[in-house]
């Protein structure tokens, strides 16, 4: 055992300092400093002053009539994504686990393609694609005889383009992490179901899934804490929350409050309980994934 | 045909239900995967094609460009700061990876090696930064950058992503799983931190600091949230920021746009080309652990 030196305490110090520092000054004093402007009244200009208004601009934004459709979009938003990163990517993944060497390949590399493009790229195509002049979505829709469909401009389906914007990305991404879990599976485990007469489906659900389970909740909680927040990009670069306020969701809401409003005390007041609540839905997360992953051992 | 099959040598194959033959498996495959394909790669060929098509036939439904041109090019070069814009990023995107790689080390090694005190903090201060959501803390960092006098610079892009939490987790897990009896022997022959960090640990884990540079890079150079807060003019601008202002003024100019877009994206199209084994394993294996 060495005998504990001065260095032994400078260097993880030193080591640590540039990461501490920047965590502190961008994200925890940040977090900080938005709780203590929660309580007051500010419209960000540094000349101005920042009035104490005490729970005001909480109880204020129970009152708004845009906080209850943007929280239940964010619901939407958080929900719809599950069939995309986990629903349809488990099927897939289930179901082309004897694919091997080049073909496997070909399909890995073009299904991850989204994964790696930029979130403002991918609108910009979609926009192009779904335009209801010349688009070819459209266009190919019209042949078939089915009146076009308004994509970004109808306040019933704006929505749900957004959110199947957001999931494109990410399709590919879950079904490799869940086709990855599956190798990981004991060949004998599988070998030895298949001798005793397990069908394909009884394999896949009674043995890979619980298997897998711990990769399965990690992309479940992934999309469930972060979904909304992904869908951002698309929001204030194809709708802006429009047409009607009908694709706004809560995070777009703090943006608009923020940096379209310039009310600082909404902005933030919002943001603590957006923290607040996704911060308990959080905790559950860990907690059942903490029971699964001892269940999958 | 040498398709694996996994029951060679077992038993007999002549079973009482013949189902799952690798054959009918693969068929099953092609026909759930090839739609996929499609669906995940013909947005990006759309947007090349149209970006190589001229004027009069942007409209065309034609799969290829039947006059192919780069007029569309040539206009948006001409049109916007577009090179000034790519330039931007790759100087963000390289500072911030190597700024996030080097805080990442050194953050790592204490986390690695005090795994009891300052380590476990750090780990649990990292981890937390997960759940705070950017629009909630963007009203202080944004005051602060004013502060800084930072507005509308490069600057301000790179200081808040000095270091990340995905660096020093990865490069954590990769200090944790290097033999620590190789550390210690080192250390007893009077080696100091430094010289185990940067002569021992790191050129022997340079295969996954590569990979996650490569992740970092992309991930800064598709980063929108922050740059749109702080980019203000497009000679100063990422080229995100810069696809969306060019957007706004000239949406429905759909050739140019593509144009832009294909621009915005060809380096880390190009990348994905050269390395792409490596940077799907890195992205899945981030994934799940």
């Amino acid at each position: 055992m060495r005998r504990t030196t001065k260095a032994d305490i400078i260097v993880p110090v030193f080591f640590l300092s540039p990461a501490l520092i920047t965590l502190a000054l961008w994200i925890y004093f940040p977090l900080v400093e938005a709780f203590w402007l929660s309580f007051h009244d500010w419209n960000m200009m540094p000349t101005a002053a920042k009035t104490f208004v005490g729970l005001q601009n909480y109880e204020r934004l129970l009152e708004l009539p845009e906080m209850g459709p943007a929280a239940i979009n964010t619901v939407y938003y958080t929900i719809g994504l599950l069939p995309l990163t986990v629903g349809l990517p488990l099927v897939i993944a289930l179901m082309t686990q004897r694919l091997e060497g080049f073909q496997r390949n070909i399909y890995r590399t073009v299904i991850f393609l989204p994964m790696i493009m930029a979130p403002v790229v991918v609108s910009v195509i979609w926009r192009w694609l779904l335009s209801a002049d010349y688009g070819l979505v459209n266009k190919a829709i019209t042949s078939f005889g089915i009146p076009k469909v308004q994509f970004l401009n109808d306040p019933d389906v704006a929505l749900w383009t957004i959110l199947f914007l957001t999931g494109w990305k990410l399709i590919g991404f879950s079904t490799l992490v869940f086709a990855a879990a599956i190798t990981q599976i004991d060949k004998n485990v599988m070998e030895a179901a298949r001798m005793d007469g397990a069908s394909e489906m009884k394999l896949s659900t009674n043995i890979i899934i619980p298997l897998i389970s711990p990769a399965i909740l990690f992309v479940g909680f992934l999309t469930v804490l972060h979904g909304a927040q992904w869908s951002f990009v698309y929001i204030n670069v194809l709708t802006r929350g429009g047409p009607l306020g009908s694709t706004t969701n809560l995070f777009y809401l703090l943006y608009e409050y923020g940096f379209g409003n310039f009310a600082v005390g909404w902005s933030t007041a919002a943001g603590m309980l957006l923290f607040a609540g996704f911060g308990i839905i959080a905790v559950g997360c860990l907690r059942l994934m903490q029971r699964h992953a001892t269940y999958a051992n | 045909m040498t398709l694996a099959n996994p029951s060679i040598g077992i038993a007999t194959p002549a079973r009482s239900t013949p189902r799952a033959r690798p054959r009918e498996w693969n068929l099953r495959s092609h026909a759930l995967l090839l739609p996929l394909a499609f669906l995940c790669i013909f947005p990006i060929y759309w947007m090349i094609v149209t970006s190589l098509r001229a004027d009069n036939e942007i409209f065309s439904s034609v799969l290829w460009p039947e006059n192919p041109s780069l007029k569309n090019y040539a206009y948006v070069l001409h049109a916007v700061p577009m090179m000034k814009m790519l330039f931007n990023t790759f100087y963000i995107a390289i500072a911030s990876t190597v700024l996030q790689v080097l805080t990442g080390l050194m953050a790592a090694y204490v986390c690695a090696r005090w795994t009891r005190t300052l380590g476990k903090w750090m780990l649990g201060l990292l981890t937390i930064t997960w759940l705070i959501p950017p629009q909630v803390i963007m009203i202080p960092n944004f005051v602060l950058v004013n502060q800084m006098g930072l507005m509308d610079t490069l600057s301000a892009v790179i200081v808040p992503q000095i270091a990340s939490a995905f660096a020093v987790m990865m490069i954590y897990q990769a200090i944790r799983s290097f033999p620590q009896e190789l550390i210690e022997s080192a250390q007893l022959d009077g080696a100091s931190h430094v010289r185990v960090l940067f002569g021992i640990i790191t050129p022997n884990i340079k295969p996954i600091l590569a990979s996650v540079s490569i992740i970092l890079f992309i991930s800064t150079w598709n980063e929108y949230f922050w740059p749109l807060l702080v980019n203000r003019s497009m000679e100063n601008a990422v080229i995100q920021i810069g696809l969306q202002m060019f957007m706004t003024a000239e949406g429905n100019q759909w050739g140019p746009l593509m144009a832009a877009a294909t621009l915005a994206s060809a380096p880390i199209l190009i990348l994905y080309i050269v390395l792409q084994r490596q940077i799907i394993d890195t992205f899945v294996r981030s994934g799940f652990r």
